[in-house]
């Protein structure tokens, strides 16, 4: 006993007859049928195939298990696109925690690809999918999101899509970003938190 | 024996609101950015008192607020304490959510200082704190009257 | 008369200081205190002046919304400490062979195989350290079949590693009693391994962000992965977490760097803490450990 070199071309694992192909097909099954070993597996195996996003956005909407979604979530962001987007955004509606914030932090990995739907998504009638937005918005490397956070702070009615948005002009904001964190003071009066975080933030952007 | 509040929040303007208000209020704080890192805060706690309450956000990254509690509520060696949710999503579901996973109580942001604090106090059973801040709140109605 | 100006070094102020904080420990979970501002600043002029930014602010706004994240990774680079020797973070061995080996030998047969995973290998130090702990430190190494397997995607490295060949500062930290029995010294003043060890260790190319590359490697029961995932962006950091997963068997510990937390990473693997060292674990089947 002690310590042992696996032998030449041994293989580092007992080789077990699939159950089913290790093609499209036999994937998208194993992705439905599988252990969640399996699963996962399947999930993994097919990032970046273009025709399998829609496979692996519904399989999102259908799965329980927490590590199966986090290979899903990791194999929609290897293929960033609208096809992605698409099967991602729904997800910020629904009432499940990890699948809002899964979905968040996979399209902040697609700037290019969601940035169009950016607009809409900020004047969504829901405040949580714009709180979720102004969220992404902080992750996001993409030129426009000063813009967009300036246009909640000016415009937003709801006191949390704005507090959002003054904690991510925390960071990206400068001091000529300050004018508008004191403007939206104004419009919550009431709301000492508004008050703490824009004071916070113009120390931030403010600089020196 | 001054009590440990662990606040839990991906927002860091939340976490130093949350830190001043309770902080204020004669407890000791520590932050985490996430679920993920307040358990590993709390597994790692050596010598330090155990946390007496945890003050959480729902939607953070990589770890939300509800797998927190439930993953919390599942830890062996580590001394169960009341969880306070406080959120930005005011469906009452997200409430009845809230106590499923094994929070004790639910706030909706953004929390009024002294009612953060009431709450707080309440369930860490510090009856001091708990007056000092009934009466803050007692003293804002009249004088809105 | 005219004189020359000299050109000034970036000042970083107070409020700069608080935003890159702010968004270190946002991005890596490290959070620097204010005793650490000399070491900070001191680095972030470094790279103000290095990537030719006029000041503070505008590096901010490029490593904010650069795309690729490179200079992010020059930065991790930069604020960490990294640097190669024997026995280096040693109580993560001693964790090993305290506590992690004897979970992990818990259900297992006397004379069945356990499997370590060393990467990166870099120069080696790293998995013949684990080699030399398991010999010297661990009661039951002669009741299993240890296999340490070692990975780096950098072949030269790699080339490094199986010569075995190191200088006197990176065998510094080894008690004397290990260095005199597993290294002889070189006609350069150097330090060569045991050729048993350099046998001991299965090498190989791998970049852990390619399955092709981990899909081959299961079954391990304890992985060493420190300060390697820390300089990966976002994306292949959680490639990264779930290659190392699935090639875990259910039970098994992942060990990062002491900086590291995979509270940025992944979360897959459950914390667990022991006497000498917190470490990761991949669930075992059915639910807790």
């Amino acid at each position: 006993m002690g310590l042992r070199k696996p032998a030449a071309r041994e293989a580092l694992h007992e080789v077990v007859e699939r159950a089913l192909p290790r093609d499209i097909e036999g994937l998208c099954a194993q992705l439905h049928l599988g252990n969640e070993a399996e699963r996962r597996w399947a999930a993994r195996d097919l990032a970046g195939v273009a025709a399998a996003v829609p496979v692996l956005g519904r399989r999102l909407r259908d799965e329980a298990d927490p590590r199966v979604r986090e290979a899903l979530f990791t194999s929609l962001c290897a293929s960033a696109g609208e096809a992605a987007v698409d099967e991602l955004l729904p997800l910020l509606r629904g009432d499940d925690a990890q699948l809002r914030n899964g979905a968040i932090e996979a399209l902040a990995a697609m700037p290019r690809a969601v940035g169009p739907r950016i607009a809409a998504l900020l004047r969504d009638a829901d405040p949580d999918v714009r709180i979720l937005t102004v969220n992404l918005l902080g992750e996001l490397r993409h030129e426009q999101v000063t813009p967009w956070l300036l246009q909640v702070l000016r415009e937003d009615a709801e006191v949390n899509v704005v507090a959002a948005a003054i904690e991510v002009l925390a960071e990206v904001g400068g001091p000529e970003h300050v004018p508008a964190l004191h403007d939206a003071v104004r419009r919550f009066p009431a709301d000492p938190f508004i008050a703490f975080a824009a004071e916070a933030a113009a120390g931030r952007a403010g600089g020196g | 024996m001054t009590r440990h509040i662990l606040v839990i929040d991906d927002a860091a303007t939340v976490r130093l609101y949350h830190r001043k208000m309770l902080g204020d209020a004669g407890w000791h704080i520590d932050e985490a950015g996430n679920g993920l890192e307040a358990l590993e805060r709390v597994t790692g706690r050596g010598a330090e008192p155990p946390y007496e309450l945890y003050v959480c956000d729902i939607n953070m990254p990589k770890m939300d607020g509800y797998a927190f509690v439930r993953e919390l509520r599942r830890l062996a060696g580590v001394p169960q304490a009341p969880v306070l949710m406080v959120s930005t999503e005011a469906q009452s579901q997200d409430s009845r959510a809230a106590q499923d996973a094994g929070a004790n109580a639910y706030l909706v942001k953004p929390a009024r200082p002294a009612e953060l604090v009431l709450t707080a106090a309440l369930l860490l059973g510090d009856a001091g704190a708990a007056r000092r801040a009934a009466a803050q709140i007692a003293a804002a109605t009249a004088g809105a009257h | 008369m005219r004189s020359a100006t000299a050109t000034r070094r970036p000042l970083i102020s107070d409020a700069d200081f608080l935003k890159f904080r702010d968004f270190f420990y946002r991005k890596t979970g490290i959070h620097f205190d204010e005793s650490k501002r000399y070491f900070v600043d001191k680095r972030l002029v470094e790279r103000i002046e290095a990537t030719g930014a006029d000041d503070f602010r505008s590096y901010f706004v490029g490593l904010r919304f650069e795309s690729g994240g490179a200079e992010l990774q020059e930065l991790v680079n930069t604020m960490t400490v990294n640097e190669t020797y024997f026995f280096r973070e040693t109580y993560q061995f001693d964790c090993m062979v305290n506590d992690m080996l004897a979970e992990i030998t818990r259900q297992r047969r006397p004379g069945s195989r356990i499997r370590i995973w060393s990467v990166p290998s870099s120069t080696g130090e790293e998995p013949y350290s684990i080699a030399i702990y398991l010999l010297e430190r661990w009661r039951q190494i002669d009741d299993y079949e240890v296999e340490i397997l070692s990975s780096d995607i950098d072949t030269q490295v790699l080339r490094q590693a199986e010569r075995g060949v190191y200088s006197p500062r990176s065998v510094g930290q080894l008690p004397k009693p290990l260095l005199d029995k597993y290294f002889t010294r070189t006609g350069g003043g150097d330090w060569a391994i045991s050729r048993d060890l350099v046998a001991a260790v299965e090498f190989s190319r791998v970049n852990l962000t390619d399955p092709a590359d981990t899909r081959r490697f299961r079954d391990i029961d304890l992985i060493f992965c420190r300060n390697l995932l820390i300089y990966f962006d976002d994306l292949s950091r959680r490639v990264a977490a779930e290659a190392m997963f699935d090639a875990m068997s259910p039970g098994g510990f992942v060990c990062l760097g002491h900086s590291e937390s995979m509270s940025r990473i992944s979360p897959l693997f459950q914390v667990r803490r022991f006497a000498d060292a917190m470490v990761y674990q991949k669930p075992l089947e059915g639910g807790r450990p």
